[in-house]
């Protein structure tokens, strides 16, 4: 695995380069937000200067609307036209560790032995994401260590920058991070920036003021499905759905169709285990009635099936959910809460 | 790669209306792509994304069984947007379906067994596949006694009328249908379908239960076969949910940390038992 060390002020101009062979996505200041897009021409891409986007980077792999497939009627009946998998070479710039994270996370649920699925495989394939890491832990909401990851952690990615105050570490962690080398040009590093890094880990950790016990409430969760506690979150939830569409793990999707004349298309949507549709049958029975039951899906999915079924936390700890609740439904809280139910 | 979203084409050949109120209908689809047929390979119990390209999809329970070759069989009640279209197809429409998905009835535990079938309405669905696979001349020595148990509302609304009285004709399957309440043709038993369980007394030794019809049945039904002396793990049930990718990806048909599209939707009770009752 090669380390090099770049200028600071290089930073700034090398996702333009890869832009010149790659369609890139970055983080790009759109009004007010920090928003997490496909890069275009006229735009700059914020290095360094932001905290983290507003959404979720995973959208560039699982789009929040896609087009599966295409159709036609004719005589016979409706046929299928054509099969949609539009997949660029792409670079994701400038992703936060903890949503680099959420890739890794994702793939165990879309890549798996016997179920794959090929739309977000194959834009997922074709991607580089090269990471920045949190040398200052951008928020008080932020508690990526507490679920497995951490301020530079480079699990799902293929290069991880950090910034060591007079330069920047570039290390290429993966083959398919390897082949964007040419575009970093800097010196090798020594082991002195590794000691560098490794202060530079040490303060950030240091930094991060949220702790939940997102492991240990797992046994909890086995054997506390019925517990009066689950009456204790959702009485304020709106049931919006901004927590799950904030969400880097959240996966929960829709297939629609949609038809216009002689053409139609099935897609894919996001969809929120918030809402109460999500769940009804066309009988009218609805095993997730009030949304107690669908707060208790959220938090069991999140610390207790995904780990079930793939032995991770199905939370990367960016905070997103705790920032953009409009009714400050906390999930650190919940976590913790839940950690001393008897 | 596969991709498991795309639906193969099939050919509706064959449409029966099985009941009076003509809400519910069997359709025989065959597939357009002979290739096709190969890879949808099936069990009883498994189930198919009905899709209708336009309207949607919607899982419905395969209700032929794999010795049959050459198409596949779902009885399907109008409800909802895709059912009702379907419902207005005629032969010769060209439609789509994905699968098989979900796992089986538990062909294997139950061969050198004595088999109970139980079935109530129109979740005979997929017990109509297992029992027209048990009784399959290449399969029929593999089982043991085969009882089956079969009560609708009315006589208009039992399904398969003239495969059941082919059946009832046969000495290596027993045969109890049942209404809740008979018109003046019917001959036939009248009582509901607990009480029939409890009349016949299948013996437990030995001996799987197999039960699929409205929670009402269900709930009914249990004690009986729990008196009767059947374990739990020699009890197994079919679930639904709504469901949508069938592959347990779109997250809404989980009970507990299990999908009931790919792990279910066959569960003994005593795996049931181990899962949160949520459904």
């Amino acid at each position: 695995m090669e380390k090099r060390l770049i200028k600071k002020d290089a930073l700034a101009g090398i996702p333009k380069k890869i832009r010149e062979n790659f369609t890139v996505f970055a983080p790009v200041k759109v009004e007010d937000n920090v928003v997490f897009k496909e890069l275009e021409p006229q735009e700059e891409p914020l290095v360094g200067h932001y905290q983290n986007t507003k959404n979720a980077p995973k959208g560039v792999f699982f789009p929040r609307t896609e087009v599966m497939m295409r159709y036609v009627r004719t005589p016979k009946g409706v046929q299928l036209k054509g099969i949609e998998m539009a997949a660029a070479d792409a670079v994701l710039f400038g992703v936060r560790p903890c949503d680099a994270r959420s890739f890794a996370l994702l793939d165990l649920l879309f890549d798996q032995e016997k179920y794959k699925d090929p739309y977000y495989i194959a834009k997922r394939e074709k991607a580089t994401v090269v990471t920045l890491a949190c040398a200052r832990v951008p928020y008080r909401t932020c508690f990526c260590t507490s679920v497995e990851g951490g301020p530079l952690d480079g699990k799902g990615s293929d290069v991880l920058i950090t910034d060591l105050g007079t330069d920047f570490l570039v290390e290429f962690l993966t083959p398919k991070g390897e082949k964007l080398g040419s575009y970093f040009e800097g010196t090798p590093a020594s082991e002195e920036a590794e000691k560098k890094k490794e202060e530079v880990k040490q303060k950030a950790e240091g930094e991060i003021v949220s702790h939940i016990p997102a492991r240990e409430i797992k046994p909890i969760l086995d054997v506390n499905f019925d517990h009066p506690f689950w009456d204790t979150i959702h009485k304020k939830c709106l049931a919006c759905g901004t927590c799950t569409y904030l969400c880097p793990t959240c996966h929960c999707f829709d297939i629609s169709d949609e038809m216009k004349y002689d053409d139609g298309r099935r897609l894919r949507n996001w969809d929120s285990c918030m809402y109460p549709l999500f769940t009804k049958e066309t009988s009218g029975h609805n095993p997730r009635p009030t949304q107690k039951e669908r707060w208790r899906q959220r938090t069991m999915h999140k610390f207790k099936y995904y780990v079930d079924n793939f032995n991770a936390i199905a939370c990367v700890g960016c905070g997103r959910c705790v920032m953009y609740c409009p009714v400050n439904i906390d999930i650190r809280k919940i976590v913790e809460d839940i950690s001393k139910l008897q | 790669m596969e991709n498991p979203y795309v639906p193969y084409p099939v050919e509706v050949i064959k449409i029966v209306t099985e009941v009076d109120t003509k809400d519910i209908k069997t359709f025989r689809l065959a597939f357009v792509n002979k290739e096709d047929e190969e890879k949808f390979k099936y069990l009883p119990g498994q189930f198919a994304e009905l899709s209708l390209f336009g309207k949607g999809e919607s899982p419905i329970g395969i209700a032929s069984s794999p010795t049959n070759p050459g198409y596949v069989e779902f009885t399907v009640q109008k409800a909802g947007v895709v059912t009702t279209a379907l419902h207005e197809m005629e032969e010769g429409t060209i439609m789509g379906i994905r699968g098989p998905l979900g796992n089986s009835w538990p062909l294997e535990y139950l061969e050198g067994k004595n088999v109970v079938v139980v079935g109530g309405g129109f979740a005979f669905t997929t017990l109509r596949s297992l029992t027209q696979y048990m009784i399959h001349e290449d399969n029929r020595k593999k089982y043991g006694k085969i009882t089956v148990i079969y009560g609708a509302r009315t006589p208009g609304l039992l399904i398969y009328k003239d495969e059941l009285a082919a059946w009832s004709k046969r000495d290596d399957l027993e045969l109890h249908v049942t209404v809740d309440k008979g018109d003046e043709n019917w001959k036939g038993k009248e009582g509901f379908v607990p009480t029939v369980c409890k009349e016949v007394a299948p013996s437990a030794d030995n001996a799987v239960a197999v039960i699929c019809g409205p929670p009402i049945m269900i709930r009914f039904t249990l004690p009986v076969f729990f008196e009767l002396g059947f374990s739990k793990e020699n009890i197994y049930t079919s679930l639904e949910m709504r469901m949508k990718c069938g592959i347990g990806k779109c997250g809404r048909c989980n009970v507990g940390s299990k999908y009931v599209c790919k792990d279910g939707p066959v569960f003994s009770l005593a795996e049931l038992d181990r899962l949160t009752p949520e459904y």
